[in-house]
């Protein structure tokens, strides 16, 4: 898998993607994931993260990308044709 | 405006592309040295729809020519913010991105789309198509030129990434069938 864009959190962000690929791969694609078991992990990686792009500066940056991603979602998130 | 589609045909099943889609940037993908990092900003699932909605940030560094980085500032590095949406139970993977480093001179905007192939059984149909505009005043002449540099430079990204992401489903599928023959043996061993 890749690195972060923070070394610090590269430890925390690889037990987290594996947790996710195995997640994905045997239960979320089989459809019988119910919840993402992998959450508790994708938390502690994600407090690492956030303080990175704060100190960085892209915090901001990123609130301007979600709002123009709005679309998207409301035309992505309804479920397609089964 | 400059637009660009293309579709290819990946000679592996919707599942294996969709779970290998998460690891395209990894080590073994050497077309993708221009990618930096990958982080995940946020990861939930539907309850009613079973959506796998992801937010992620690629971090990319691609040189660029001179003239370009003059207009544009002399980072490298820059950003590109990522949407995905997997609907496990119509098989579909959508991928909507976007740059957001200099974002107020060019806007790049790509789709991409993962199903599962009506032309062969176990294959997975690729389609990409991207929209290049750039926003900076100034001459039409200068528009253009950027526009065009920036769909080229997509378009070579592009094929590599193609060719990158073969690499990493093949090497997946050998490394699978490795792990299966080895548990095979281990049980033969024990039954003999």
């Amino acid at each position: 898998m890749s690195a972060s864009l923070a070394p610090e959190c590269n430890d925390v962000k690889e037990r987290y993607d594996t947790c996710f690929l195995k997640w994905y791969s045997e239960k979320y694609l089989r459809n019988t994931a119910t919840t993402d078991e992998c959450e508790p992990l994708f938390r502690q990686y994600k407090t690492c993260l956030t303080k990175a792009l704060k100190e960085r500066g892209i915090d901001q940056m990123l609130e301007d990308a979600k709002a123009d991603n709005k679309e998207n979602d409301a035309e992505y998130m309804k479920p397609s044709a089964r | 405006m400059r637009i660009f589609a293309s579709q290819h045909e990946f000679a592996y099943s919707w599942e294996e592309v969709s779970t290998n889609n998460w690891r395209k940037y990894c080590a073994h993908n050497d077309k993708a040295s221009h990618v930096l990092a990958v982080d995940t900003l946020s990861r939930s699932l539907d309850a009613t729809t079973h959506i796998l909605r992801t937010e992620r940030l690629i971090t990319c560094r691609q040189s660029m020519p001179q003239w370009v980085k003059r207009i544009m500032g002399s980072d490298d590095t820059s950003y590109v913010y990522e949407v995905s949406y997997v609907d496990a139970q119509a098989k579909r993977v959508t991928m909507c991105s976007q740059n957001m480093t200099w974002s107020e001179l060019l806007q790049v905007q790509e789709k991409v789309v993962y199903t599962p192939s009506v032309e062969a059984e176990g294959h997975t149909r690729f389609e990409q198509s991207a929209r290049i505009i750039a926003l900076c005043g100034g001459w039409q002449k200068i528009k253009n030129s950027i526009e065009e540099i920036s769909l080229e430079r997509f378009r070579q990204n592009a094929a590599k990434g193609r060719e990158g992401f073969e690499r990493v489903l093949e090497i997946s599928r050998q490394v699978f069938a490795q792990q299966r023959e080895e548990a095979r043996q281990q049980r033969e061993g024990v039954a003999a």
